[in-house]
């Protein structure tokens, strides 16, 4: 039964795909048709609208509708509703994308396509990678005489005034895996990342929102915490005594927002001239320039002053600390618990 | 009442439940005794009491969800000590302020839990206004640690839902017989035996309404902990959080969501029996 | 006498306070934090501006997101309190085998921590293709808020003096007729009660939402929720709970002068 159900279903599938192949002239009019894209809400989704959406809705009388939320939600979202999903693209993280597309919920990225191959090579993991950012630190200027490395954190002196982002994540996998590496480990070692965070204990905050650590950060109640730049970098500009620092020793935890096509979506098509918009120039110059997102389209040109402050270069890349991604999800169960008891424990 | 019509009257509210609540429970309940396959966040349905065991091994999680309900307990009495005088007050002697204390005590439910919890942290925090104002008025030499301690998250757990208590007293306070309460004031019983012997009891269907709908609030509540607790407090809500959301070990947080509703039906079961024991023996106290 | 009678309603008054206080400490925040003139959520604030109240009204995606929270909200409290005072009035007019069960589960939705009732729901949805759609939506908030009808009702109808209603039959009147003269009146302050927290929790209901919602019918609530996820609150957003507060306050004070409906409550 429930194979033959599935045989209708890809019959249907199969029906669907071979009809809209069979009509190339009428591929760009998509008139009547809903695309829906599950993104995050505020300047993104701004963006997108004014970029990607407003064009795209032009050129081919469709309807773009945004399906607001955060990743885990969308996760959560694509593989509940993997059978007959509801959504044709989301916006996912570094480490959800290969996950998803290791279960077969999202569509791998086309390596024949014009939009890969205009990519930086080797940042198509999963999906196609939409921007660039990295794990900083954002601290109160009144510490830090000048933009703090990993190790100034663990200064006896700031003990207790560390903020740490919510474990798992790309945030707080980053700062376990920079801790391993202060001492001598990397993130293959779990007793020593772990140890050595530990060390910052107590931690005043574990962040969830970007209001809650920047207010107390630029208060002084916080002196610092790591972060992913972007969004940190645009916020802080509303705040006196706040700063954000790129480290080197080690460099920042390369992490990148990724464009999924969903496995199985109602609207295939679309969905790709919507991706092929969205990772084009025009789209991430203005990420960049608002947003402080660095690019991953090796096209994009911006301004020195811009550039500074965002990851845009595979040069750049290079001096970043990119991590083992399926090792730490293998783990992530485990040190869930591990991070409960060892870091959040009094 | 006839049988059928009973059945009739309760169709649309067992269907609700039932499509919308019960099916997605039992396939929760189901989940719940699966697992994900290794490097994947698929499942993997092979029976397994992997979920519980650990559970029941790692303290954790038990501690957990007993601390939450200890939480919620404390949230129930708070919202009780303050709700009650404040629906008696609205239900016997307010007359022109009657509208606007009504509608001010609701205020919380309609603007939201995350803008009022972020207002909460601005007013709590160490350099936060509240500190500024004790500070000010010598009261204190040392700010007090609201936020990241219990204190601040039952301040918000409070500020929350002590509409979820007020209400149901107000429903059930405003229609108490006035004559009886005069009857006793004139035979001289003094005010705390009114209220023991006359307001309380005849109260008892508000005060049980209120109760649940706080208790169950507090107890599945997640901006508030979350936001308040600063992650150093642990609570069903955020570890379910935790568990669904970042981990998307949904077999396993399926099997705490049931956990604890055992645990709470348990406490319910538990709550009804001593309630039925209370009842007997009062009545065999009355035919003596 | 009465000396001491003052005493005691300025201690009463004085102790209500502390209730109010709470209550309200973080709308006056919210409140006054909306007519600043800086970027983020701060109080007190730096200056004062009205350009987020300016921005509230210019915005039509929070408008469309507040018109659609409205429509979800007054649907699943009509489902809801329908569904929810019927049950009730069964319950508490008879007695039969397994009635103590069937309480039990009518309020056992409040239990249930939402997120991964949710994500359960979103398959069972997914499975029935009304994923995204309004009926969905409704029906959910229908069943999270059902309990709350259900608990309020009970308690109404369990204060219900049944000799009115025995003495109206008596007399001959229809069963249709004393529901409607007899125990409508009676029970409306529990039914506006219990619209009241229908209304209000499906109002501001996030977590289910975000999951449940489709792109059509996206809450206000998770709009709001979905910007705190990346970059923060909007101030636009407090601008915006400042006058949903106003308004109900108006709106009551209003409805007390014309209709004094809190002898009602």
């Amino acid at each position: 039964m429930k194979n033959g159900l599935k045989s209708i279903a890809l019959m249907g599938l199969g029906a669907a795909l071979g009809s809209t192949s069979l009509m190339p002239a009428m591929a760009q009019d998509f008139s009547g048709q809903t695309l829906v894209v599950g993104v995050w809400g505020g300047d993104i989704e701004r963006l997108l609208r004014e970029n990607v959406i407003g064009p795209l809705e032009e050129e081919t009388g469709a309807n773009v509708e945004l399906l607001l939320g955060g990743t885990g939600d969308r996760v959560a979202k694509i593989y509940a509703e993997r059978a007959n999903p509801t959504m044709d693209i989301a916006f996912l993280n570094i480490f959800e994308a290969p996950q998803a597309l290791a279960d077969g919920v999202v569509v791998a990225p086309d390596p024949d396509l014009q939009m890969y191959k205009d990519i930086w090579p080797g940042m198509n993991e999963g999906c196609y990678a939409m921007s660039l950012a990295a794990l900083g630190i954002v601290y109160n200027k009144d510490e830090f005489e000048s933009p703090p490395e990993w190790e100034d954190l663990w200064a006896p002196e700031l003990q207790g005034r560390i903020a740490l982002p919510p474990f798992p994540g790309s945030e707080a996998n980053g700062i376990l895996a920079i801790a391993g590496r202060l001492a001598g480990a990397d993130e293959h070692d779990a007793d020593a990342s772990f140890d050595k965070l530990a060390e910052l204990k107590p931690i005043p905050l574990t962040y969830t929102n970007l209001d809650e650590l920047l207010l107390l950060t630029d208060a002084g109640e916080i002196a610092a915490a790591p972060i992913i730049s972007g969004y940190a970098i645009s916020g802080m500009e509303n705040y006196e005594n706040i700063g954000f620092s790129f480290p080197t020793d080690p460099g920042p935890v390369l992490t990148r927002d990724m464009l999924c096509l969903v496995a199985n979506s109602p609207s295939p098509e679309l969905a790709m001239l919507f991706a092929e918009k969205a990772l084009g120039v025009v789209n991430q110059t203005a990420y960049a320039n608002e947003l402080y997102f660095g690019p991953t389209n090796s096209n994009v040109e911006l301004e020195p002053a811009v550039s500074e402050m965002l990851i845009d270069t595979p040069e750049e890349v290079e001096t970043l600390t990119e991590l083992d991604w399926p090792y730490l999800i293998e783990n992530r169960s485990a040190w869930t618990d591990r991070w409960n008891a060892e870091i959040l424990a009094d | 009442m006839a049988r059928k019509s009973t059945f009739l009257l309760l169709t649309p509210g067992l269907f609700v439940t039932g499509a919308v609540f019960l099916s997605p429970f039992a396939f929760l309940a189901l989940t719940s005794f699966w697992t994900q396959r290794p490097n994947s966040l698929l499942v993997d349905p092979a029976f397994t009491l992997v979920n519980y065991v650990r559970i029941a091994t790692d303290m954790f999680f038990l501690r957990v969800l007993f601390h939450t309900i200890y939480l919620g307990v404390i949230t129930v009495l708070v919202c009780l000590v303050l709700g009650l005088p404040i629906a008696r007050w609205i239900a016997r002697r307010a007359v022109v302020s009657r509208g606007i204390l009504v509608v001010l005590i609701v205020t919380p439910m309609v603007s939201g839990a995350v803008v009022q919890t972020l207002g909460l942290v601005n007013l709590l925090s160490l350099l936060g206004v509240i500190n500024g104002l004790l500070k000010q008025l010598g009261l204190i030499d040392r700010s007090i640690r609201f936020l990241g301690d219990e204190l601040g998250v039952l301040i918000g757990l409070v500020q929350a839902f002590l509409p979820l208590m007020v209400l149901p007293l107000l429903n059930t306070m405003s229609k108490l017989p006035e004559d009886l309460e005069s009857a006793a004031r004139s035979l001289g019983a003094p005010a705390w035996r009114l209220w023991m012997l006359v307001i309380l009891p005849l109260s008892m269907p508000g005060i049980i309404a209120g109760s649940v709908l706080v208790f169950f609030a507090s107890v599945t509540s997640f901006v508030t902990p979350q936001i308040l607790g600063q992650g150093r407090i642990q609570t069903f809500g955020t570890v379910m959080y935790q568990q669904s959301a970042l981990v998307n070990d949904w077999p396993f947080a399926s099997a705490l969501a049931v956990t604890m509703m055992v645990l709470l039906g348990g406490l319910v079961l538990a709550l009804r029996a001593i309630r039925q024991r209370l009842a007997r023996r009062s009545n065999v106290a009355g035919a003596v | 006498m009465k000396l001491r009678r003052a005493a005691i309603d300025t201690v009463w008054i004085a102790w209500m306070a502390i209730g109010y206080i709470v209550v309200l400490m973080p709308i006056v925040v919210v409140f006054f934090a909306s007519f600043s003139d800086g970027n983020t959520f701060r109080f007190p604030p730096s200056g004062f501006s009205l350009k987020w109240y300016q921005a509230a009204f210019e915005s039509s995606e929070y408008r469309n997101a507040l018109s659609v929270s409205l429509l979800v909200g007054i649907l699943a409290t009509l489902v809801s309190l329908t569904a929810g005072t019927l049950a009730a009035y069964a319950l508490s007019r008879s007695t039969f085998r397994g009635k103590t069960m069937i309480e039990t589960l009518l309020l056992a939705p409040l239990a249930l921590p939402h997120i991964v009732w949710a994500i359960g729901l979103l398959q069972i949805y997914a499975w029935l293709s009304i994923g995204g759609t309004l009926l969905g939506l409704v029906l959910a908030h229908a069943a999270l808020t059902l309990p709350f009808a259900v608990r309020i009702m009970l308690s109404t109808f369990s204060q219900l003096d049944k000799t009115l209603q025995d003495a109206a039959t008596t007399l001959g009147a229809s069963p249709m007729r004393v529901v409607v003269h007899i125990v409508l009146p009676l029970i409306w302050p529990g039914v506006l009660t219990s619209a009241l927290f229908t209304f209000l929790t499906s109002f501001n209901e996030v977590t289910v939402s975000v999951l449940i919602a489709g792109s059509r019918y996206l809450t206000y609530p998770v709009r709001l929720y979905s910007e705190l996820r990346s970059q923060g609150i909007d101030p636009t957003t407090i601008a915006i709970s400042a006058m949903l507060v106003a308004m109900i306050i108006v709106f009551a004070l209003i409805g007390e002068r014309f209709l004094n409906w809190s002898r009602r409550v």
